[in-house]
């Protein structure tokens, strides 16, 4: 530990300087009387303060919790010698807050003391959290020696995104070859009624539609839409970040592409994630509770880095975006290289939706008149550019304040039922 | 002079204040200076052969100076246990009552052994600056 004098040794050295020294000036005994406590203190203070040997240690109840739950934490001092005081502090990463205590702890020891100091913890947003830095201040009975030390006991907690409520989540045009909970659109075996045809040789007796069949006068079978399986890829922009007082759009996109994720892999879809923007990350589409464990931690590293770089779609390797996928856009539609990048996958023929993470509620009009006319042509900026992607078969749902996600995906859903490509 | 007296004492005040909000340690000592100045005057205007309240003075400024740094600490905002504040008093009101004994004991000795002559100011003098060089070396020392 180190060791610092307290403001208190240069204090009363001070007094006791100046009184000894007037005394001697003045000839006035009642001086040096008066500055004497101040002298033996410090002398009694600093020739007794021994250094302590104290150690700490920091344990998490659990190392995953959702956002906005309280987790457990203990602190544990272990003191060899005595401690008049010992101030401890833990150090409060950004978006986490101690429930009680403050923060700040001061206990008395005895030699071979050992106690253990419960804390409650709360992080406000997802994302990891490093926990454990504890500053340590020891102070002697005297008050007039600090002793310092920082104990690294890092434990990181993986505050995940908590989930939104949805109910329904859009359907991809196509499907793939496995198993999965979407009916497709070919025909094959499976429940749904899609069509009937004439019996051929090798068609199943339990197929065959005797009704249709006693009114055509020769055999006739039922034709089914099998189940399939989809592939979902997750395209979180993370180019720019529109913050407001306690959340942002990228903690939004983060949580609506964590509920996604969740709700496809529960059909046993497959689902990978891109977060593209100043740093490029990728997981590979998968299935079942490894997959949807692997995208959260994923999401969780997720930032904004700023960069002016100009990125394309062709830096995505192929086998991350696979044909036919549904590629499903988190972004706040604020940077031009995403909507490029959008606009490029349109061109290339995937499925794509955009989920506009509204920033407009977190940007205030501004008090002058030319504050509030910029504010207006952004937001008429804004539906040109919604305009443009729906005019190239983009569904865009806009998610706000004022409308739940819910809304916003069956408002998409409406947009691709009614959807047609028009030639002119 | 009992005029300048109030003004000084007024002053100490303001400091000892001013250290306790802007948490200034610098003040607190400054104030101490500032009100044995006014009793060293007092002391000087008075020209009474030994003062008998002199150990009262030195508790009261011994205990103006442990609960105006007391209070310096307690800004730090390190919740305590339940009963450290009334423990740290009674610790607090115990330097109080030392420092009066202390400085009785010392008044009587000097009551004891007064005398005229050089060779008893030259050794008082002796002792006063070794006593005042050895507070120097502690405060200068990093402990």
């Amino acid at each position: 530990m180190t060791r610092t004098g307290s403001p208190r040794i240069g204090g009363y050295a001070t007094v006791a300087a100046v009184g000894l020294a007037a005394a001697l000036a003045l000839r006035r005994p009642e001086l040096a009387i008066a500055a004497a406590p101040f002298a033996l203190v410090l002398a009694i203070g600093t020739r007794f303060a021994r250094d302590p040997r104290v150690e700490v240690d920091f344990a998490l109840e659990t190392d995953r919790a959702l956002e906005g739950d309280d987790v457990g934490a203990e602190i544990v001092l272990r003191a060899e010698t005595a401690v008049d005081r010992l101030d401890v502090v833990l150090a409060r990463p950004a978006g986490s807050e101690i429930l009680d205590e403050e923060g700040a702890l001061a206990v008395r020891l005895r030699a071979g003391d050992e106690r253990a100091i419960p804390l409650h913890l709360r992080f406000a947003r997802w994302g990891l959290y490093d926990l454990g830095e504890l500053e340590v201040r020891a102070r002697d009975p005297f008050r007039l020696v600090i002793w310092r030390a920082t104990f690294d006991r890092t434990h990181r907690l993986k505050a995940y995104p908590r989930p939104e409520s949805v109910r329904r989540i859009l359907a991809p045009i196509e499907t793939q070859a496995f198993t999965g909970s979407e009916v497709a659109r070919i025909k094959g075996d499976g429940i749904e009624y899609a069509d009937i045809r004439d019996f051929v040789p090798g068609d199943r007796v339990r197929a065959i539609n005797w009704r249709a069949s006693a009114r055509r006068q020769g055999l006739v079978v039922n034709e089914r839409h099998p189940e399939r399986n989809t592939d979902v890829v997750l395209f979180v922009d993370s180019f720019a970040d529109v913050q407001g007082s306690d959340r942002s759009t990228l903690d939004d996109a983060v949580r609506a592409a964590a509920t996604l994720a969740a709700r496809y892999l529960e059909r046993r879809d497959r689902v990978g994630l891109v977060a593209f923007g100043g740093i490029l990350r990728w997981l590979q589409p998968g299935i079942g509770i490894t997959q949807r464990f692997r995208l959260i931690e994923t999401l969780l590293e997720t930032g904004v880095e700023p960069t002016y770089t100009w990125r394309d779609v062709n830096v995505i390797p192929g086998r991350i975006l696979p044909p036919k996928a549904l590629v499903v856009a988190l972004t706040p539609l604020v940077d031009p290289r995403f909507v490029a990048a959008l606009e490029d996958l349109r061109a290339r023929g995937f499925d794509l939706v955009v989920i506009e993470v509204d920033p407009v509620g977190f940007v205030e009009p501004g008090q002058s008149e030319i504050e509030a006319l910029a504010y207006r042509l952004w937001l008429l900026e804004r539906e040109v550019l919604r305009n443009r992607l729906e005019r190239l078969g983009i569904g865009v749902a806009r998610w706000g304040d004022d409308v739940s996600l819910e809304a916003a995906l069956e408002g998409v859903r409406t947009y691709r039922r009614y959807a047609r490509i028009a030639r002119v | 002079m009992f005029a300048v007296g109030v003004r000084v004492v007024a002053v100490a005040l303001v400091a000892l204040v001013a250290a306790l909000v802007l948490g200034w340690s610098p003040l607190v000592s400054t104030s101490l200076v500032l009100l044995g100045g006014v009793y060293a005057a007092g002391l000087s205007v008075d020209e009474a052969s030994l003062d008998g309240a002199s150990p009262v003075f030195a508790a009261g400024l011994y205990l103006t100076a442990e609960l105006g740094y007391w209070s310096l600490e307690e800004r730090e905002g390190a919740k305590g246990e339940p009963g450290d504040g009334p423990r740290r008093l009674a610790f607090v009101a115990a330097l109080g009552i030392g420092a009066f004994f202390v400085a009785a004991a010392l008044l009587a000795l000097v009551d004891v052994v007064r005398a005229r002559g050089l060779a008893v100011d030259v050794v008082g003098a002796a002792a006063a600056a070794a006593v005042l060089l050895a507070v120097v070396l502690i405060a200068r020392r990093k402990p």
